[in-house]
């Protein structure tokens, strides 16, 4: 069975295999089907067949691993570990981020060799304790002579250059105190030049070969580190434009940046000229105090210090320099800086609280004057507009809120009725106008509505007085109105009463709504008010009636002297409400025995 | 013994009939094949380097079959001049000897390999030594253009290209490529080679040949003293010195003692020099940008060097990241291992080099490594691979983890009866549908019965599987990783803005 050679279906990565384990399959087939193939490895073919390799790839899966013996590592015994590392360790919390690179962690770049620790030491050995050149000023010195020798002469291995001492020495102008330098440089000099010429001029580090594209170089294997050739980018217009736009706004970038170094250096100088001064008015004053003193001269020390009002234009007069625009947030804080080098200038807290608080008094005051100022003629008709702010000077005179109760119509319903059937129409005319007066468009409601105010007589007897809405008298829609009602009038004689109706174009709108939920029982009101002004004052005022009623009385009794203006002009029966509404205007006292 | 034990096939040394003689100590040639004791057995060695100690002559020698790392300096004792000395064939064979010794052991299959594997990096290879440049390419030679645009990291074997030179030996035998013609002018590249090597005088040594020697004896790093295994490119003068001694933070070098502690008392790093990205009580992760610590990344790199025989340190490390893996003390943290990987990996190799340093090695840290690098890959998206060639040790490790990994998974697939196919193996993994194949294949679970693939899973792995759960291992726990795919736009990866 093994023998027969069977072609395999190649295996596709994605075909779904069953995984079985080796009981679920019959051994002995399974055996034949582990025969050997050609593996690959992934290593060199020149060391797959090494002995400890092939050694331990047999092993593998079987059970003792053949393990490769490789040199091994010991535990240093020279090395004092301890000495060498003596820094403990702490661990911070969170994950380390670090980037500096191992040149900015070290200090010195030169270290020093054991020959330069014999040389040190006999040099330091002639000198007295304190002139001695310590190991970390040898180690910077030799520093910045390697430095400045591979930055001067980058070819001394090859044409031998030997930097002078006179470079070296501008080199270390700022960077080595200037006594370590006369002290030793020279000498440390000497001895460097000497070093170098003893390993043919080449840095006195050892260094890593890099390329120097000589001809031996590629087969070199201590060159290492070359640079790899820069990936070619295709030079296009778009591109050369790109990198001449880059070019510019760094160049603009850094000048910005140069202009804001300049700025705060001359700031810097100014305010030591403020610093100085300051200190000069203060060294005369102290003078002048001494001499008042010797002289007992006996005034207010005003003079010794400065005044408020001094201060005020002086801190003004730095506000100015805010000039340039972009860093206002850093300018705005050191006009503060500068005023708190003043000591006169402190400003007690309670001052300041003070001020704060009128502040935010007068800023109250200006907003509610100009919230009343936008609302002036308007009228709020939100679903629950903000009260508007009003003056509480008549607050003796409450709004006086009208609630309808729904109760039936008293004696005189029965007239109404009677007239309701005749003209049903008509009822609703003489509504009409209350849209417009009910319609908070012209004034405020609460205008509108009639107040009244209770006040203790002599003997402490309680009065309350009315005052009516007032509305009414004045505003000049109602005018609109008369005219509108007007042509109702002409319409109502053509046609019958659907008319009107049908003239309210949407019975949805806001306004509609608004009429309707005020249209319940303003007649028995008007009968109400108006029956208890008949009883008391007898005919003198027309009562109010529903307009259906004031109408048919009107037709019925011509243009009766009782009355006052109406029935003259052909005034509509609306009109004739309202002037009977505006005749109840006057304030009229309502007696009430307490 | 000597002859490779399992292939049967000497390494050292040519195929050809080699002139075979007695020889003596003075007589003892670079080149020469003899017979070396190594660990009580007498092996085949060729000499590689001769040295005069005080104590006497001593010789490199390589080993049969054996890898460099342990390769050596022999005191003549345990040379046995009692058997004859292959010498090196004086005119033709010279060549090979000289520059391809370590490559004759690869002989053989080399030319194959060459061609299967058409390599970057034999043309980036630090060692190419001028004359067997030639040599070398022809293999290659239809895929060679590809190679010196995209040389690798990793990969450049110093000792490779010998081998390559070496298989030229092999024509013959397996190479068809090679024509006649061709021949003919290598050969003549192949007598100047000889000619310079000839006049050079026996001490000397063609530069490629340097670079198969160790040239650094004993490194002290930290508390530990390493044996370096490979040849490292650090300070020439650096060969003459006893013991070099390595900074363990900022793994500066230095040769001299006084340097290294004068060092030592202004180095202020305690963790490498990059962003921790991972933490767990056992070890954290630091990802290290090749352009911004170019000197941290060389000097690790010259140091890995020292264990990795296939790692070139042909280019600069620019275009790497380095991901490297410590274990804190009240010192800091030290470095356990690393690997590189590429900013953009054109071949999607998730990994470039990889090492766990010599202390640490056999503890788990470079499954701990690999597991890593598979972690990243699962949050790029993206299926990655180890770049090749892999070391031996570095194959071994992938095996394992791979083999670890794919069984568990099996074996999951096996309890709840579903099929499994090589692509949802790879995507659940993040390793390539290659890798998974080739484990498959390699731990025979791979089979075609009636008609269909199968996976079976061999009983023994399972066992062997069980008992190593139960010692406790350590893993990565993926939900500590605290990083993004670092993203660089093409003008960051030319001028690093």
């Amino acid at each position: 069975m093994t023998t027969r050679k069977v072609r395999y279906k190649k295996l596709n990565i994605k075909t779904p295999l069953p995984v079985l384990r080796e009981h679920q399959i019959n051994p002995s087939e399974y055996e034949s089907l582990t025969t050997e193939s050609q593996i690959a490895t992934g290593v060199e073919q020149a060391e797959e067949n090494e002995y400890h390799l092939q050694a331990a790839l047999k092993g593998a899966g079987a059970s003792t691993d053949n393990e490769i013996p490789v040199p091994p590592p010991q535990k240093s015994t020279e090395a004092n570990y301890g000495e060498l590392y003596p820094t403990p360790y702490v661990e911070p919390r969170n994950y380390i981020k670090f980037s500096d690179t191992v040149e900015e962690t070290l200090g010195s770049l030169y270290d020093m060799t054991t020959e330069d620790d014999e040389f040190l030491t006999t040099y330091n050995a002639k000198k007295p304790a304190n002139a001695q050149l310590s190991e970390d000023d040898f180690e910077r010195i030799m520093e910045i002579f390697e430095d400045t020798a591979a930055e001067q002469a980058p070819f001394a291995a090859v044409d031998n250059t030997v930097v002078a001492y006179e470079v070296m020495a501008q080199a270390m102008v700022h960077l080595i105190p200037k006594q370590i330098v006369q002290a030793h440089a020279k000498i440390i000099y000497e001895y460097w030049m000497d070093r170098r010429q003893v390993c043919g001029n080449k840095a006195l580090h050892p260094s890593l070969k890099f390329e120097t594209h000589q001809e031996h170089d590629d087969m070199d294997p201590y060159v290492c580190f070359r640079r790899r050739e820069v990936r070619q980018t295709r030079k296009t217009r778009a591109r050369d434009v790109q990198v001449a736009d880059k070019l510019k706004k760094l160049r603009r970038e850094l000048e910005e940046g140069r202009q804001l170094v300049v700025s705060s250096h001359q700031r810097e100088l100014v305010k030591r000229e403020i610093l100085k001064a300051d200190k000069h008015i203060y060294e005369q004053r102290a003078k002048l105090k001494e001499t008042k003193i010797r002289l007992n001269i006996k005034t207010d020390d005003d003079d010794l210090v400065n005044t408020k009002p001094q201060k005020r234009p002086r801190a003004e007069a730095q506000q100015p320099s805010r000039g340039v625009p972009h860093n206002q947030l850093r300018l705005t804080v050191r006009p503060d800086g500068g005023r708190s080098m003043e000591p006169v200038d402190l400003t007690l807290l309670s001052d300041k609280l003070i001020e704060k608080d009128n502040e935010l008094r007068n800023d109250i005051e200006m907003k509610v004057q100009n919230h009343r100022r936008w609302n002036h003629n308007y009228v709020d008709l939100t679903a629950e507009p903000l009260p508007p702010v009003q003056d509480k000077k008549e607050m003796k005179f409450r709004p006086a809120k009208t609630t309808y109760l729904m109760t039936p119509p008293a004696s005189s319903a029965s007239d109404s009725m009677e007239i309701d059937e005749a003209p049903p129409a008509d009822v609703e005319k003489a509504l009409a106008p209350f849209i417009f007066k009910g319609a908070p468009l012209d004034d405020s409601d609460q205008e509108e509505m009639p107040k009244y105010r209770r006040r203790i007589g002599r003997l402490g007897r309680l009065f309350i007085d009315r005052r009516p809405a007032r509305s009414g008298l004045k505003s000049p829609p109602h005018e609109g109105d008369l005219m509108q009602s007007d042509r109702w009038k002409y319409d109502q004689d053509d046609s019958d009463d659907e008319q009107p109706y049908k003239i309210k174009v949407d019975s949805n709108s806001l306004r509609q709504m608004k009429f309707r939920s005020t249209i319940p029982p303003p007649p028995m009101l008007f009968r109400r008010q108006g029956a208890d002004p008949q009883q008391v004052q007898g005919a003198a005022n027309r009562p109010a009636l529903p307009q259906a009623q004031a109408q048919a009385q009107a037709q019925a009794q011509g243009a009766s002297a009782s009355s006052q203006t109406q029935p003259q002009t052909q005034v509509p029966a609306q009109a004739q409400v309202q002037a009977q509404v505006q005749a109840q205007v006057q304030p009229q006292p309502v007696q009430a025995s307490s | 013994m000597s002859p490779g034990i399992l292939n049967g096939e000497p390494s050292v040394g040519s195929e050809g009939p080699r002139q075979k003689s007695k020889a003596t100590v003075e007589t003892l040639r670079v080149g020469c094949i003899a017979m070396v004791e190594k660990d009580g057995q007498a092996r085949r060695a060729e000499i590689l380097s001769i040295k005069d100690t005080k104590s006497g002559r001593q010789f490199y020698c390589n080993f049969d079959n054996f890898n460099k790392r342990l390769d050596e300096w022999v005191p003549v004792k345990r040379i046995d001049f009692e058997q004859d000395v292959e010498w090196p064939s004086p005119d033709k064979d010279k060549p090979k000897d000289g520059k391809g010794k370590n490559s004759t052991a690869p002989k053989k299959k080399a030319p194959s390999k060459a061609q299967k594997r058409p390599s970057k990096r034999e043309q980036s290879v630090i060692s190419e030594a001028v004359t067997p440049l030639p040599f070398a390419d022809i293999p290659d030679s239809q895929s060679q253009s590809k190679a010196p645009s995209t040389p690798r990291d990793l990969e450049a074997k110093a000792g490779e290209t010998p081998a390559t030179a070496g298989d030229e030996m092999d024509i013959d035998d397996d190479d068809d490529n090679h024509t006649p013609e061709v021949k003919k002018e290598e050969e003549f590249s192949r007598e100047a080679e000889i000619e310079k090597l000839r006049t050079g005088g026996s001490m000397t040594q063609n530069p490629t040949e340097l670079a198969r020697i160790r040239n650094i004896s004993k490194v002290q790093f930290g508390q530990w003293d390493l044996f370096p295994w490979y040849f490292s490119p650090y300070p020439e003068s650096f060969t003459q010195e006893d013991v070099i001694f390595i900074c363990e933070f900022c793994l500066s070098y230095y040769g001299d003692k006084k340097s290294f502690s004068r060092h030592r008392s202004k180095c202020t790093l305690q963790h490498p020099p990059g962003n921790e990205i991972y933490r767990d009580d056992y070890v954290s992760f630091f990802e290290i940008d090749g352009r911004r610590q170019r000197t941290w990344c060389r000097n690790l790199c010259l140091l890995s060097k020292m264990f990795l025989d296939h790692k070139t340190l042909y280019y600069d490390v620019d275009p790497f990241l380095f991901y490297v893996m410590t274990q804190k003390s009240e010192k800091g943290h030290h470095l356990v291992g690393y690997f590189s990987k590429e900013k953009e990996s054109a071949d999607g190799y998730n990994v470039a080099c990889i090492l766990t340093l010599p202390q640490y090695q056999r503890k788990g840290f470079g499954r701990l490594l690999i597991q890593f690098s598979y972690e990243l890959s699962k949050i790029e998206g993206k299926l990655g691979s180890p770049e090749k060639p892999l070391s031996d040790l570095g194959l071994l490790s992938y095996r394992q983890y791979w083999s670890e990994n794919i069984l568990d998974l099996l074996l999951e697939c096996n309890e709840r009866d579903e099929k499994s196919s090589i692509e949802s193996i790879s995507n659940s993994l993040a390793m390539t549908t290659q890798d998974v194949e080739h484990t498959l294949q390699a731990l025979k679970m791979q089979v075609y019965h009636k008609g269909e693939h199968k996976l079976v899973v061999p009983e023994a792995m399972i066992k062997q599987r069980e008992k190593a759960k139960l010692k406790q291992k350590r893993y990565i726990a993926p939900e500590r990783i605290q990083w993004k795919p670092p993203v660089f736009t093409a003008s960051s990866r030319t001028w690093g803005w």
